[in-house]
């Protein structure tokens, strides 16, 4: 038990090179018009970001790779990962998904030798999927023995951490305000958490007009520290 | 199985450089027109119907369209599509799009206006062969309710599956629900009423012509009135996304991308499609 925390804290930690460091998703788009300029603006960015976002996307997508590990069914979990590829229209959102998701599968695959991991490494080296952070997460989670209330949860932290990160960075926050802010926002993150186990398939890949727009517009903004 | 409000079933194929029509067939409270060429290019334009003029509690509406190969064809309406209120059960619409290698397809329906009360969920299924090209667009507008505010029906969900050569290609979920969202915050529609989109697929999609529409965009509106955003899809094509607080606004700029699009995919300047 102890170890298995203490392993899912590392995967957790914002400083874990997988790249997600270099990816806005968006919020650069909101900093540049003025719409994000500070803690209370951008919680409501990262409120509409995560109950969104992350619960009708990354969430659902976890629920399907979990089912799918617990059938054996390595088809279902290319599919998964195809899907989640090709509902993300803005080009550097995908292709930023896609980088984070090489990074994390590369590092979490010298990490471990969980075998539903390896079998995972093989279809993306095969071109058979494309690599996306909820999956490898997921798949590493189902090996470290987490349930999947665990694994979304965990995922939402790991990602919502970076998240912050980056924009204590960009508009700028201080290093308090933001972990004020992680502490703000960790009820929200349970709470989807909660919701995106019931959601049906349907409504995978929900998109929120607005963020998707601003990801889409983010290949146009003038002054960039981020890639997306 | 689906007991088919209105059911309509059309297939093109090119004969001699003119796009005709092998099979057409409907029934129930769906109806296509007469074919009407706009030019002598040979591509037909057929216009969809609703005789009954919108869709009730509980409709259910299929289309089937295949354009096969070397055929080129637009699909419109006649009208908006209006969606009354919907007390027992949301009304929906399948369209399921076959493209074979080297035809043209462009679907290009009127606004959909969702009354008070009303729930709607549209889905559109699109198989492409290798070589094929299809446009597509929509626009969503804030609906219709007696006391003139915005945002009064229940639920719109807008889906879109592209495939390519039976690959998934694009796959487009929008949801609006003003009566469980905050659909004016920001991340949603921030502040805008109206959203439109256009959905491209075709080998011929260049970096060249995504800067070209971006320009295109700019020089059409007041960037105050509008947010818009264009972007490449995983597969050759692009899509974009437009924010404004008018049907007018967004059917000027989807225009003007279609017209971009049409000129360097077919070498065709589109017909207006007016209709009333």
């Amino acid at each position: 038990m102890t170890d298995r925390m203490l392993a899912l804290l590392q995967l957790c930690d914002s400083n874990l090179p997988t790249g997600a460091f270099s990816h806005s998703f968006g919020l650069e788009t909101y900093i540049q018009s003025g719409a994000v300029s500070d803690c209370v603006s951008f919680e409501e960015w990262l409120s509409c970001y995560v109950s969104e976002q992350l619960a009708y996307t990354d969430g659902i997508a976890c629920r399907m790779i979990y089912d799918a590990l617990e059938d054996g069914e390595m088809e279902a979990i290319c599919t998964v990962g195809n899907q989640l590829h090709v509902q993300n229209l803005p080009r550097e959102t995908r292709q930023g998904t896609r980088m984070i998701g090489e990074g994390m599968l590369r590092l979490f695959g010298r990490l471990y030798d969980f075998p539903f991991l390896a079998e995972y490494g093989l279809l993306v080296k095969e071109k058979r999927t494309v690599p996306h952070p909820a999956v490898v997460f997921a798949i590493t989670a189902h090996g470290l023995g987490c349930s999947r209330d665990e694994a979304i949860l965990y995922h939402f932290y790991a990602t919502v951490s970076g998240l912050i990160q980056n924009a204590v960075r960009a508009i700028p926050l201080g290093q308090t305000a933001g972990q004020l802010t992680l502490n703000r926002v960790r009820p929200l993150l349970q709470q989807t958490a909660e919701k995106a186990l019931a959601l049906p398939d349907e409504d995978f890949g929900l998109v929120a007009p607005g963020l998707e727009l601003s990801q889409m517009q983010h290949e146009r903004v003038n002054v960039r520290i981020f890639m997306s | 199985m689906t007991e088919w409000t209105g059911e309509l079933s059309l297939s093109l194929e090119d004969r001699g450089g003119k796009t005709v029509a092998r099979n057409v067939y409907f029934q129930g409270a769906f109806k296509v027109m007469r074919p009407i060429y706009h030019d002598d290019s040979g591509k037909v334009c057929y216009y969809l119907l609703n005789p009954g003029g919108g869709y009730l509690d509980g409709d259910r509406y299929r289309m089937d369209v295949t354009a096969e190969p070397g055929s080129r064809v637009t699909l419109t309406t006649q009208g908006a599509t209006k969606v009354y209120k919907t007390p027992k059960d949301h009304a929906y619409q399948e369209t399921m799009m076959t493209l074979k290698s080297g035809s043209y397809l462009e679907y290009l329906p009127d606004p959909l206006i969702a009354y008070k009360d009303a729930s709607y969920r549209q889905k559109n299924i699109v198989h492409l062969e290798h070589g094929a090209t299809f446009l597509y667009t929509d626009i969503l507008t804030p609906g219709w309710s007696p006391d003139g505010g915005h945002f009064a029906y229940s639920s719109v969900r807008l889906t879109n599956e592209i495939y390519l050569d039976g690959e998934p290609a694009v796959f487009d979920n929008v949801r609006l629900s003003p009566s469980e969202q905050q659909v004016g915050g920001l991340g949603f529609m921030e502040g805008y009423t109206h959203l439109g989109s256009m959905i491209a697929v075709g080998e011929q999609t260049t970096d060249g012509l995504i800067d070209d529409l971006y320009e295109l965009l700019a020089e059409t509106v007041e960037a105050e009135d509008v947010k818009y955003g264009v972007s490449r899809l995983a597969v050759p094509g692009f899509s974009i996304r437009i924010l404004a607080r008018s049907t007018g606004k967004i059917e000027k700029m989807l225009n003007v991308c279609h017209k971009k699009v049409s000129q360097e995919w077919l070498g065709l300047t589109p017909a207006s499609l007016r209709k009333y």
